[in-house]
């Protein structure tokens, strides 16, 4: 699904910043929420757990089994699913 | 007077914590009408007025998503509590005023609870107390939820909002961005025209630029509503428009916009650099190579201790049970209400009571993972594999329990939030194979696949495992589907478990099984009993007590005659030796003879009590069959016939209803070997051998063992959790259905191919 480490070309596509997911994003990667996508109810639920937009967000960690991965949000700890980091995108701000 | 207090904040905000503190022992534990969320109430006194207290679930926001919202949000609006105390982690500060927002517009009294102040503080957190009150628009109040630091004045500031007018929380606007304050005034001059005061009224906007549907249904009734409403679709347009975005979305990012800039005002980050120990741990605990070998340890550990621990206190109380059971049945003479007492109620019910110990440990431990935090980690290691059968992470703990015993496994669903997941868990949790079923393998099993029953007994338990997630995926696809919300969790930081709470989660939910359980057990236990105790006088086709005369009759002649011949033998011997007497009882000859004597009589005695005995359980044998069990049994049987089983399997599977372990028993008494068998039991593996049965049909009945209805205790435990006889007896028919259709297959596939024979 997230194939960050083993895909060399990875870290080129962070540079053109186009269509950066929070799932391509690698542990200890900062972002800057731009968008949610998906279905209104999942898109409410992230806002209200305070993944606005303009928010950082700090890719903590990923499960053993590589899903699903832990950020840092508003000072507290956060896990989503990769399929769901999919759905929003962000900038890398390193 | 009487107040009415609601506590209200996110989950895991130390909700629960403070409830305890506000209201000591005086509490009640129940459901929300219609869902099985826990509903807490309690009460207190304070300066002359009592405050009826309900512990409302925990929520992130009250769109009204989720049962939990739903009813968070029904209570606020409909019973309208005297004050609503809003519990807020203010190590957590920002993403917790979210929900203090909707509060707020709610209108209802507020008193602000700033909870965890100790983890703030270690955060480096240095929050404006007064400041942040004057922002919000009503009191706060810091306090430490685990040492109960700050709650007299939490009480006193309860009583002060509900006495005093002047400290009525002054109700703040949460101010929006210009252009949405603009379109809310629109909607709100039509609002007007209703006599909604002006709190009211700005909710009411509010929720209706959000598209809340039960405002606008609300809205819709009104006599204005038509005009309202086009209002309110005109509005959204122009904002959706403006924002690039949803009427909702819009809204919830102006609340944190709004609470961005309280929190710039009044809270100060003093960037400690001391070590982030949860983090620290964090980082061993979910580790990529480690996380999963220390997860499985854990399992393994709560699963040994639950179980090992829990047989000492469990062999007591069977202990006890047996005691009571003999006591009551020397005490009272012997009558239908005796065997009714002891067979039935104490029997019945103290079968189940075993369980108790195992249950508490279980209930103790499961507390531990929660308020430690790692409850939280077993969901984010474990969702991998269990988003699979489309669950929630932490529902491998529940699974997992279920190879001791469902019935705690199933009431451990508690720990999943939505109910979705938790009826889903309910539901496949029965056929994780439990130790119950165990000795029905080793006896069937031992019998028909002596040389490989490990491998047969293996492959229940794998079978058990493949049918609960071809159910999961089948069942999340179908009947529960599209109610899957969202995998958000939030991984609270560790935290060394206080034993106040410990015990008290551990006595609430062990009380709940004692409590209702009590009551579905009795009446199954009686049922049963009373179908193998009537018909009291059944006709017989032999008659037993004249055979048993006989018998004894048989082995005193035998006796008699053994006698006879030795005093013959001892007369012929004595004669020889010319009445040397002393010579006579030293001979070898002599010592011969009374050896075979002794002998023969030992083997006569032993004979007669096993002829005794077989015949004695030949006719229970033969009155199970003729009362009303037995009667059900061979009503059943041409059902069951297909699978190759007869009245027997019919009368075994129908008590094993009770608890599984009861099949083996019932087959002894069946067989007339005697109720106390083993599994490991030559009688009945013999007998079993020589009942016609096909090691074909042994293995549909060890199948049809694994996945039928659950036992009692089971099915109780199902009752209770997912609220509803619906689902029960969905469970109670699915897993018979697909038990028989399992077994037939076995039986007819098997005789087909001719497999082991
Ligand atoms: N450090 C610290 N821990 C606290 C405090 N108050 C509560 N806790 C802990 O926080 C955890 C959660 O507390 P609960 O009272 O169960 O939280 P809750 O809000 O009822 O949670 P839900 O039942 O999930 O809604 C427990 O482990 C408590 O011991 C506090 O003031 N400081």
């Amino acid at each position: 699904m997230f194939n960050f480490k083993k895909n060399p070309r990875h870290r080129l596509s962070l540079e053109n910043r186009e269509g950066l997911r929070l799932s391509d994003l690698r542990p200890g990667d900062k972002g800057r929420i731009l968008e949610i996508g998906g279905s209104e109810q999942f898109r409410l639920r992230l806002i209200e757990m305070g993944l606005t937009r303009d928010t950082e967000v700090c890719v903590d960690k990923y499960a053993p089994l590589r899903d699903p991965m832990e950020l840092i949000i508003k000072g507290y700890h956060l896990s989503i699913r990769g399929v769901d980091a999919q759905k929003i995108s962000v900038e890398l701000i390193n | 007077m009487n107040f009415n207090v609601a506590l209200a904040g996110n989950p895991n905000c130390g909700k629960t914590t403070i409830f305890n503190h506000l209201t000591g022992a005086r509490q009640h534990v129940g459901n929300w009408p219609g869902v099985t969320v826990e509903r807490k109430s309690g009460h207190y006194s304070f300066g002359d007025h009592k405050f009826n207290t309900v512990d409302l679930p925990g929520t992130y926001s009250l769109t009204a998503f989720s049962a939990e919202e739903t009813i968070v949000r029904k209570y606020l609006v409909e019973d309208r509590p005297e004050v609503v105390v809003n519990i807020v982690d203010a190590s957590n500060l920002e993403r917790n005023l979210f929900l203090t927002t909707q509060l707020i517009e709610l209108g209802r009294p507020l008193v602000i609870v700033l909870n965890m102040m100790d983890m703030a503080e270690e955060k480096g957190l240095e929050i404006d107390v007064d400041t942040l009150a004057t922002l919000l628009g009503a009191p706060v109040v810091p306090v430490i939820g685990r040492t109960g630091e700050g709650i007299d004045l939490l009480k006193e500031k309860i009583l002060r909002v509900v006495t005093e007018q002047s400290q009525k929380s002054r109700p703040i606007k949460i101010s929006y961005p210009r252009d949405i304050e603009a379109e809310l005034e629109k909607i709100s001059m039509l609002l007007e025209e209703e006599s909604d005061d002006d709190h009211m009224r700005r909710w009411t906007s509010v929720k209706l630029l959000e598209s809340d549907k039960q405002t606008r249904d609300e809205i819709r009734k009104r006599n204005q509503g038509q005009g309202i409403l086009a209002q309110a679709n005109a509005s959204v347009e122009r904002l959706e428009l403006l924002f690039k975005d949803t009427g909702r979305a819009i809204v919830s990012h102006a609340r944190y916009g709004f609470i961005q800039g309280a929190i710039r005002e009044c809270v100060k980050e003093n960037l400690k650099l001391s070590t982030d120990y949860s983090r620290q741990i964090d980082r061993l605990i979910t580790n990529r190579w480690l996380g999963l070998p220390i997860f499985g340890f854990l399992m393994w550990l709560m699963f040994k201790i639950t179980y090992d621990l829990g047989s000492i206190p469990m062999d007591w109380i069977d202990a006890g049970v047996v005691l009571l059971m003999n006591t009551v049945s020397n005490i009272l003479p012997q009558s239908m209400f005796a065997s009714l007492l002891v067979d039935g109620v104490i029997g019945g019910v103290g079968a189940i009571a075993v369980f108790l110990p195992n249950i508490f440990i279980l209930f103790f431990i499961i507390a531990m993972l929660e308020d430690s935090g790692y409850m939280a980690r077993v969901a984010f290691i474990m969702d991998r594999i269990m988003h699979n059968i489309g669950l929630h992470g932490k529902a491998f703990i529940p699974m997992i329990m279920g190879f001791g015993c469902n019935v705690p496994a199933i009431m451990g669903t508690r720990i999943l939030e939505s109910r979705r997941d938790r009826i889903l868990t309910v539901l496949i949790n029965p056929f994780m194979s439990c130790s119950a079923r165990l000795p029905v393998y080793v006896l069937v099993g031992g019998a028909f696949f002596p040389e490989n029953a490990a491998t047969v007994i293996f492959s229940m338990y794998v079978l058990g495992i493949v049918v609960a997630i071809v159910s999961g995926k089948l069942f999340s696809r179908t009947i529960l589907k599209g109610m899957s919300k969202p995998f958000v969790l939030e991984l609270p930081p560790y935290q060394r478990p206080t034993l106040r709470s410990l015990t008290l989660h551990t006595w609430e939910r062990g009380y709940l099984f004692i409590q209702r359980m009590g009551t579905v057990i009795l009446v199954g236990s009686i049922l049963i009993w009373v179908l193998g105790y009537f018909p009291q006088s059944v006709e017989l086709s032999r008659d037993y007590d004249s055979e048993r005369d006989q018998l004894v009759n048989t082995y005193s002649g035998k006796i008699l005659d053994l006698n006879a011949r030795y005093d013959a033998s001892i007369d012929h011997a004595r004669s020889e030796y010319h009445s040397k007497l002393v010579e006579f009882e030293a001979s070898a000859a002599f010592l011969d003879l009374e050896t075979q004597y002794n002998d023969l009589m030992s083997k006569f005695s032993f004979a007669q009590e096993n002829d005794l005995l077989v015949l004695r359980q030949q006719e229970i044998s033969e009155i199970t069959e003729h009362r009303w069990i037995g009667k059900v049994g061979k009503l059943f049987e041409p059902i069951v016939a297909p699978l190759g089983f007869t009245w027997r399997e019919s009368v075994a599977l129908i008590t094993g209803f009770i608890a599984k372990e009861i099949v083996v028993s019932t087959y002894g008494v069946l067989f007339g070997v005697g109720e106390n068998v083993d599994e490991g039991n030559d009688g009945v593996i013999s007998s079993l051998r020589t009942s016609g049965m096909t090691p074909v049909v042994a293995l549909g009945f060890m199948v049809f063992t694994l996945l039928y209805t659950p036992c009692l205790a089971t099915v109780a435990a199902i009752k209770r959790e997912t609220g509803t006889w619906v689902y029960t007896i969905f469970s109670i028919g699915y897993s018979l259905s697909l038990a028989y259709l399992l077994a037939f297959s076995i039986k007819y596939f098997g005789g087909m191919f001719n497999w082991l024979t």
